[in-house]
């Protein structure tokens, strides 16, 4: 203050006017960096506390922060394992190394589900931009040409998707945040900054290593494009680098072949946030083929309704993980969200609302999709058990009761959980309507060697209340033969090679043929009639309620009773899962096996969680059924490698839009083997 | 010309109405959309049934009153109507609707001061957001009654704390020309929940606008004063996003405590201004963190929803990575066994570190780190500081300690293992004390610090260590286990988050198994001994730890089932599950509207068929 006056004494004692401007102009400066010392002054001491003298370097490391704040670790490969390492970059040119680079190039081939046969990839890597993509199509079928056009078509649209998504997230959450004006993000409010400044320089528009990346695919031998369990899915895939230029060669015998190289291929390209480009080998060989031929995944879609979105979501991903039946359990005793072209009161009467339905377009629009990423949709009507809801119009149309015991309490007497509903074996109506429908589903997903009829949970006391045979089995057994002779006029007077039946107490007699039904075993794995159907003769498809049903663990829905199928599955336990091995078959025994499915029943899931549900375990189950890896060493420990292999490929899910659940704590995705 | 286009676009119109009026003709070929054109019944046993199926032979009086529909039968269908969590005191409910448009909702706010009136207008904002989420179908109305709500506060503080009263009473009544809502509550947060409550009374309508309950008396109050939930953002990182989401589904279910238990051993992403290395260490990635002003927008975020958030700094142990810098800063090593492997042999869970508790330096930074805490939250917040699942055998085999603590004449017997343990606690207790003295010096009393049951809080010896005045003990023992009332009985006040019915995590690794609603509804807190005045069980929480939890499955795994812990702790029902199901339902797709992703409880049909799933 002192200060202050005498210098503004000097002022009014010696200046011309012509200066005191200037000196105004000083005079404020002055003040202004006094207040601002004064301040900081203040600001200093209120931090300044016993501690701080202890901690000389803060002040120091303030200045100059070495780190960039986006860049916290970079990774180097350790005897196959990628380790993290705090990243500073002391002045010298070492380069970040990102984890998926890091663990792309670090060890075993690291695709999912592994390959078969040997395979090998370069480490030496290149940078290129998804616009470099150029596809060769080297095949003489028409249409075959046509589907591989549009599978690539999913590849360019998926990396495009990949090589975005560092930009588009942090963008999201700045959105969430503009919205709420009470809670603005400081990080969010940053990265747009720090990406803008990056997509303007190294954008996706600036080519890395690569002038051009050629994709091309062979289909020589076959022109099949409709699924039958007979399938060559085989291909080799060969990487060769010309200058400036890639080619990668997908050589396979039919479409589906081919198409599981455009998936291997996609995973072998990944995102590298250090360049912001994408990167793939230099040169690569895979030769590839599955071990078991029926590689499927169940959806419920009579507990709760699903979206056509989210059923193609799923199958995209099934796509990815080179699964090819998607079982489609779309009735069920709840609702009956299927619009028939002849029998619309169907869903008429057992749809939960008009909007949660399923037209012949959707199916139609569904199944086209699937068949892109090489998956077959098989639909189900179960029955006659599990069929109540949408049946009950018979009697007023003059067409007798369609279904039995329908919403009849209690229920526990009469079906296996509520709503019960059962359809009428004595009349000849409910079967034409099968007929009817079994003749939709074929036209909609093309011709088939395979057909899913139920057939599972008959509840016998149900007919008991309206029939006097002794033998109610018999009944039942009838039914099944009945409908399955439907199902033959259906598909223009020829039998599928395969009918599927769900495994029940009909199933442990001989009385469906064992040349054309297969039995997908739901029982427990250990129960003896694993071993009967096989001795019976019947092909087999195993979904083992105690390793791959999904929906297990989350208690009892129900107020009384027990939970159905507690606990929950984890990924392991689906992966551990080799019922073939557990059981030691034979080589004869080993061919009825056609393959597995997981299921997904949907009495505590709805779309909210589908993804969650599903996601990453039926990866698991598709490992197990392409390539069946060997666990010899130990048959209760997953192989650390598998959950290297696992993490990245739930990420690549995440990355596609896949809400796929956590593995572990993110730490031990970035420094693989440490969690185990 | 012009005729031609009205007609073009008046056709489809046109033939749509005579459509309708086709489906409406009561014929039996379009008996199919039974939801919509049924009428609803409440039955004698409080279920919602559609007309037809209450059979006039059950020798019951048929209810009189006829809903437009089972969400509109559901809003005054048994004592509570939709209310979630029920109310405690008084709660009567007419059966008649007021139709009305939430745009044309007016307010009327008497508080004593300019920040309870400013809060009071925000809650109102909020509650008009939420109420549009409600609609079927379009919102306005053309002509509807008038609704008027007036909210009363007596009490001209902010303060939310153990002692806030939360209490708030609300009067619904309708003239012939306007609807009157009269809420009274002595604190803004008791106003904030009678307008949760208030949300509970409307419904979408099948037409448009929105339905009312038209006249309705509750007086209610919370049972307990702490019902939190526990979220993990180390184990797992989760956007902001996702915890605003989260404190929404909270404010919608009356929780009002989230337990930010934001680092752990695995991350570190909570920015520190005072000491930015420890993120800078710590942090996944750059995009994985949350800035001091994120956590303080945050906190603001919480209180208009009448949310506190405690954080919780975990120590000694579940402290890892974060802390590595010290060597490189001479500052020594403030964690141990830092990231060590086989890790079985130096901590329960990997990856391993424990604050090293011989260490100045540690406490230096510790305490720099407290002062950030307590800066990001209201001068009443108090702090949570872990202190669970210390592994003794991590110190023991670290020669830098067991050298130390012979120098300072410790034996290494597990006494002075708990011995040093309990210091730590005692001294960022005292750190804590200093840091509050300075700065927020208006508040008289020291604040008591929460942390873990563990070895240290064995009844035995927990008062030697840690004295009851300055602990809230919360336990994480399973519901059989007699910690609760030994600590009780000692005097110590709780929180529970019972191990075996709170733990949301359980269930999808190792032995655990899943807890369902119904599970965590009926889980009791243990009862306060009443010897004393004050209150000793003060809530629980529920706790979701996240190492298999992130944000794509992070929602279904907390909701519902938070749900059903918020009715424990604002009702504390005596009764079970059982009848608290078709309300919770209903809450559960008012969650759904709002934004939330719930997991599903049953099929859909047993939700559209009350009472024929049991």
């Amino acid at each position: 203050m002192l200060l202050l006056r005498r210098l503004r004494y000097l002022f009014k004692m010696s200046l011309a006017v012509s200066l005191r401007r200037a000196l105004l102009l000083l005079l404020s400066g002055a003040i202004f960096i006094l207040t601002v010392l004064y301040w900081n002054q203040g600001v200093i001491k209120t931090q300044s506390y016993n501690e701080a003298q202890l901690r000389p370097h803060i002040q120091k490391d303030h200045s100059s922060i070495l780190i960039p704040l986006e860049k916290s670790w970079t990774y180097k490969c350790d005897n196959d394992r990628c380790v993290r390492v705090n990243y500073h970059r002391n002045g010298a040119n070492v380069k970040r190394v990102s984890f998926i680079s890091c663990s792309m190039t670090c060890g075993d081939i690291n695709i999912w589900p592994h390959p078969t046969s040997k395979s090998q990839v370069s480490s030496h890597t290149l940078r290129f931009s998804v616009e470099d993509l150029q596809l060769r199509l080297d095949t003489p079928h028409h249409d075959v040409r046509r589907r591989l056009k549009l599978a690539f078509d999913v590849l360019v649209r998926q990396l495009r998707q990949i090589q975005r998504l560092e930009y588009a997230s942090p963008h999201a959450e700045a959105m969430a945040s503009a919205s709420e004006p009470s809670a603005k993000s400081t990080d969010a409010a940053e990265s747009p900054l720090a990406g803008g400044l990056f997509s303007s320089t190294f954008g996706s528009h600036r080519s890395g290593d690569l002038d051009s990346l050629h994709v091309k695919l062979s289909v020589h031998e076959s022109d099949e494009l409709n699924f039958n369990l007979d399938n060559d899915e085989s291909y080799e895939l060969v990487t060769s680098l010309d200058h400036r230029r890639l080619i990668v060669h997908i050589r396979a015998k039919t479409f589906f072949g081919a198409r599981h190289g455009l998936s291997t291929l996609q995973q072998l390209i990944w995102y590298d946030d250090e360049e912001r480009l994408l990167r793939t080998y230099a040169s690569s060989v895979v030769n590839d083929a599955p071990k078991f031929r029926y590689r499927g995944l169940m959806l419920d879609t009579s507990r709760h309704f699903f979206s056509v979105d989210a059923i193609k979501r799923t199958i995209s991903a099934m796509g990815l993980a080179k699964l090819n039946r998607f079982h489609w359990h779309i009735t069920d005793a709840q609702s009956f969200p299927y619009i028939s072209r002849h029998y619309p009161e169907l869903a008429e009467h057992g749809a939960y609302s008009d909007s949660e339905t399923y037209s012949e377009q959707d199916v139609r629009e569904v199944n086209e999709y699937a068949k892109i990423f090489g998956v077959q949709v098989l639909l189900e009507i179960d029955a006659p058990a599990h069929a109540g809801n949408g049946w009950d119009w018979g009697p007023k149309r003059g067409l007798g009761e369609l279904s039995l015991c329908i919403n009849q309490q209690p229920w526990s007497f009469y079906c296996g959980e509520p709503p019960c509903g059962q359809l009428n074996p004595k009349n000849n109506h409910t079967y034409l309507i099968l007929q009817r429908l079994y003749e939709e589903f074929l036209q909609l997903t093309g011709p088939t060697d395979i057909f899913h009829l139920g057939g599972d949970e008959v509840n016998l006391d149900c007919w008991a209340q309206y029939f006097n045979d002794t033998d109610l089995r018999g009944l039942w057994c009838d039914f099944m033969l009945q409908s399955n002779a439907r199902l033959k006029v259906a598909n223009g007077n020829v039998a599928p090679k395969h009918v599927v039946v769900w495994s029940s107490a009909l199933t442990n007699t001989k009385c469906l043929p064992n040349s054309q039904f297969v039995v997908q075993v739901w029982g427990g794995s250990t129960w003896q009639e694993n071993y009967d159907l096989l001795d019976n003769g019947y092909n087999i498809i195993f979904s083992h309620v105690d390793a791959w049903y999904l929906d297990c663990g989350f208690g009892s829905w129900r107020a009384t009773g027990e939970a159905a199928c507690s606990p929950y599955r984890t990924w392991q336990n689906v992966y551990k899962h080799r019922p073939w091995e557990r059981m030691r078959l034979d080589k004869k025994r080993r061919k009825q096996v056609l393959g597995g499915e997981a299921c997904l029943w949907t009495e505590q899931v709805d779309e909210g969680q589908l993804d969650n549900r599903l996601w990453p375990r039926v990866a698991a189950l598709a490992e197990r059924l392409w390539s069946d890896p060997n666990d010899d060493h130990d048959f209760d420990i997953v192989p650390p490698e598998v959950f290297r292999r696992i993490s990245v490929f739930r990420n690549r899910l995440v990355e596609l839009g896949i809400k796929a659940e956590a593995l572990f704590p993110k730490y031990c995705a970035q420094n693989p083997g440490e969690c185990i | 010309m012009i005729l031609k286009s009205i007609m073009h676009c008046y056709l489809p119109l046109l033939l749509c109405v005579a459509a309708v009026a086709a489906g409406s003709v009561p014929d039996d070929s379009s008996e199919n959309s039974r939801t919509t054109t049924s009428k609803w019944l409440c039955d004698s046993t409080d279920l919602c049934l559609p007309e037809e199926d209450l059979l006039p032979e059950n020798g019951q009086m048929q209810p009189k009153h006829r809903f437009e529909s089972q969400l509109d039968c559901r809003l005054s269908c048994g004592k509570y109507g939709a209310i979630w969590p029920m109310p405690t005191g008084e709660c009567s409910l007419s059966n008649d609707r007021v139709h009305f448009d939430p745009w044309k909702v007016r307010f009327n706010v008497v508080a004593p001061n300019e920040v309870t009136t400013q809060f009071l207008r925000e809650t109102n904002r909020l509650f008009v957001s939420n109420l549009l989420k409600e609609c079927t179908r379009n919102c306005t109305l053309v002509s509807s009654k008038e609704v008027l709500v007036k909210a009363t506060v007596n009490d001209s503080s902010l303060v939310l704390n153990w002692s806030t009263d939360e209490s708030y009473m609300m009067v619904v009544r309708t003239t012939d020309t306007v609807s009157f809502v009269d809420i009274k509550a002595t604190t803004v947060y008791g106003a904030r929940l009678a307008f949760e409550t208030l949300s509970n009374l409307v419904t979408g309508s099948v037409s448009n606008g929105l339905l009312l309950v038209s006249s309705a008396r509750i007086i209610d109050r919370p049972a307990y004063p702490h019902r939190g939930l526990l979220l993990d953002t180390s184990r797992n990182f989760l956007p902001l996003r996702y915890i605003r989401n989260t404190l929404d589904a909270m404010a919608a279910s009356k929780l009002n405590v989230l337990h930010w238990h934001v680092v752990d051993t695995h991350s570190f992403p909570l920015e520190i201004t005072r000491v930015p290395e420890m993120q800078r260490y710590g942090a996944y990635s750059n995009t994985q963190t949350y800035s001091h002003t994120d956590a303080l927008n945050l906190v603001k975020y919480a209180r208009l929803r009448g949310i506190r958030i405690i954080l919780e700094i975990d120590g000694p142990s579940h402290a890892g990575n974060g802390w590595q810098w010290g060597p490189a800063a001479g500052l020594g090593n403030m964690s141990v066994c830092l990231n060590k492997t086989p890790w079985r042999s130096y901590c329960v869970q990997p990856p391993c570190g424990q604050l090293n508790p011989l260490n100045d330096h540690m406490f230096a930074v510790l305490k720099e780190i407290l002062e950030d805490v307590a800066e990001l939250g209201a001068p009443e917040e108090t702090i949570h500081m872990g202190g669970d699942e210390v592994y003794i055998p991590c110190w023991n085999r670290t020669e830098e300690i067991t050298n130390e603590m012979k120098a300072r004449g410790y034996d290494l017997s597990e006494e002075s293992f708990l011995r040093l343990w309990s210091q730590f606690h005692q001294r960022n207790v005292q750190a804590w004390d200093d840091i509050n003295l300075r700065m927020y010096p208006s508040v008289r009393e020291s604040k008591p610090v929460i942390l873990w049951s563990s070895r240290l809080t064995d009844p035995e010896t927990i008062e030697q260590l840690l004295p009851k005045e300055r602990f809230i003990i919360q336990t994480w023992v399973s519901a059989d286990n007699s910690l609760n009332r030994n600590l009780l009985q000692r005097g110590y006040r709780l929180l529970i988050s019972t191990k075996d019915a709170w733990y949301l995590d359980h269930g999808f690794w190792g032995s655990t198994s899943y807890y369902n609603w119904r599970k965590v509804y009926d889980n009791a807190l243990p009862l306060d001994p009443r010897k004393r005045q004050e209150r000793q069980v003060l809530g629980g929480e529920v706790c979701m730890w996240s190492e298999y939890v992130d944000q794509n499955s992070l929602e279904a795994r907390i909701w519902p089932r938070a749900g059903a812990a918020a009715e424990r702790l604002w009702s504390n029902p005596k009764s079970s599950a059982n009848l608290a199901q078709r309300r919770f339902y209903r809450y559960r797709e008012r969650l759904i509207a709002r934004g939330i992703h719930p997991d599903a409880v049953v099929p859909h049909w047993c939700v559209l068929h009350e009472g024929q799933c049991l």
